[in-house]
């Protein structure tokens, strides 16, 4: 289990962290979403235990921050973060190592987990040969080897292609499912959606809201465009897409396209912008 | 233990990866000291210049062989892997050893491979082997503290080589690796002390020769200056490099 509470974090001027308060249970997928600058990054420095916070505190399967808590903490950052002239393997073994993986019960990891992520081909080709998805996917294994109890996954499918996205998704699902409490950053709200996540809102160095996805967009406004043969095409926000079509139809315009999108991330943002 | 020989392994297999700088840094002396040996002897006598050219050498291209110790810790702060190392059950002693351990390997093997060198083709008579031995160990220390204080404070590839490059062949003169310190001007031998390299040249001139107070009292600056140069570098890599800073 993740527990962080009233993290603060100072960088000179900038607070990064203003009273950062989040739980992730075991089995539990914790999608973290926000803008640039939210303290997502930071938060999952801090729980790391790269960065110290000012204040609060945080505890990773009840342990405090530090190499007992960091045994049981797998951590795949945003940056790709992998020794570029060593091998897939090489990379592997080094980080299951450190996480205290040796001899057979390493090499059964390894091939476990590039297994799932469709590395094995790739075992004992150089990193820096690899494609960006590639990457992505060596660097989520490195956090996965050692069967952690909380993963820490900041933006794992940033710019990953489809197959990776569906490899890794897979992946944190089966994990999640297994008991691992996991936090998931990130900008893609389909991606939660798919994972089943509940989904916690960092604005401003804190959670602003958390919940399920139905009931965070509820009361939302969605969006209705319409085109007409004569004409620019609408597009109206609204919270009753079927009265705002009827209201379009009752001006007497034939419509020849309508597209009814329901709300998303941007809505949910906009919402909280105002709020 | 095992994280250490993790890292150790590690490292060596990255050294392993891309020989090519470590094995210029140990070809080039062999082919420098083989040139200018006769000059030094024909200034300087047959023992004498003998041990000028080697100890001049030496120190000037271990000085050189910085580079790959500030390298590695460059290319890993682009590869933001200091970072990821950190945040793994690993002690930082477990880390930095590991880290230290092929280097100092490295190093080493520079300076014993052109010593062993001068004495089987240059007929290099080392006077005590084993403060010769020690004096290279006290050496690889301080340079190893250096490279490392280099690496974690250059800001590119391209500051370390500038700092490398100009800094070991100024450090290099200062310590009269290139012309003897007695054919020096009176304010460049005043200032040598402050070179790093002149306290090698101390000591491996004074285990060459037989002195071995001398070399006992560069030894002992030279481990100071590799303690000091690795507590900074050390304090440095501690804080981590956040994301957007360069490298």
């Amino acid at each position: 289990m993740l527990v962080a509470e009233g993290l603060v974090k100072r960088y000179g001027e900038t607070t990064a962290l203003t009273g950062f308060d989040l739980t992730v249970a075991p089995g539990e997928i914790v999608g973290l979403i926000g803008h640039n600058g939210a303290g997502k990054t930071t938060f999952v420095e801090v729980v790391a235990g790269l960065v110290r916070p000012d204040a609060g505190r945080v505890t990773v399967a009840g342990l405090p921050p530090g190499r007992a808590a960091r045994r049981r903490l797998g951590v795949a950052p945003q940056d790709i973060a992998l020794y570029h002239s060593a091998t897939v393997r090489q990379n592997l073994r080094l980080f299951g190592a450190l996480a205290g993986l040796r001899g057979r019960a390493l090499s059964t990891s390894i091939d476990e987990v590039a297994e799932a992520l469709d590395l094995t081909g790739l075992l004992d080709r150089a990193v820096g040969v690899l494609s960006g998805g590639q990457q992505r996917r060596t660097q989520a294994a490195t956090a996965l080897l050692h069967r952690p109890a909380v993963l820490l996954l900041d933006e794992p499918t940033a710019g990953a292609d489809p197959t990776t996205r569906r490899a890794l998704l897979e992946v944190v699902r089966q994990r999640a499912a297994d008991g691992t409490a996991i936090c998931y950053t990130t900008h893609y709200l389909p991606e939660l959606e798919d994972l089943g996540a509940t989904i916690a809102v960092a604005r401003n160095g804190r959670v602003v809201a958390r919940g399920d996805r139905d009931t965070l967009l509820a009361g939302l406004p969605g969006e209705v465009l319409v085109e007409f043969r004569d004409g620019p095409p609408q597009r109206i926000a609204t919270t009753d897409p079927a009265a705002t079509l009827a209201d379009v139809l009752a001006t007497g315009r034939t419509p020849v396209a309508v597209d009814i999108r329901r709300p998303d991330l941007d809505a949910l943002y906009a919402a909280l912008e105002v709020s | 233990m095992y994280r250490f020989a993790a890292v150790a392994r590690h490292n060596a297999v990255l050294f392993a990866r891309e020989p090519g700088p470590a094995i210029g840094r140990i070809v080039m002396p062999l082919v420098f000291v083989s040139l200018l040996r006769p000059l030094y002897q024909a200034a300087q006598g047959r023992a004498a210049g003998t041990t000028q050219a080697v100890a001049g050498t030496l120190v000037l291209f271990s000085l050189l062989g910085m580079s790959l110790v500030g390298w590695a810790i460059v290319t890993e702060r682009g590869w933001r892997t200091l970072d990821r190392l950190r945040a793994t059950p690993a002690r930082t002693i477990e880390l930095v050893a590991g880290k230290a351990v092929p280097v100092i390997v490295l190093l080493l093997a520079q300076q014993a491979v052109l010593i062993g060198y001068a004495v089987a083709v240059l007929g290099l008579r080392p006077a005590n082997y084993a403060m010769l031995a020690l004096a290279v160990l006290g050496w690889a220390v301080a340079l190893l503290g250096m490279g490392s204080a280099i690496g974690a404070l250059a800001r590119s590839h391209s500051e370390l080589s500038l700092v490398v490059d100009t800094g070991s062949v100024v450090l290099g003169g200062l310590a009269g690796a290139m012309v003897p310190l007695s054919t020096m001007p009176g304010w460049a031998r005043a200032a040598a002390p402050a070179s790093p390299g002149y306290w090698a040249m101390q000591s491996i001139s004074g285990a060459l020769d037989g002195d071995t107070g001398t070399a006992l009292r560069a030894i002992g600056v030279l481990l100071a200056i590799g303690i000091a140069a690795g507590a900074v570098a050390a304090a440095r890599i501690a804080r981590g490099w956040r994301r957007g800073h360069p490298l």
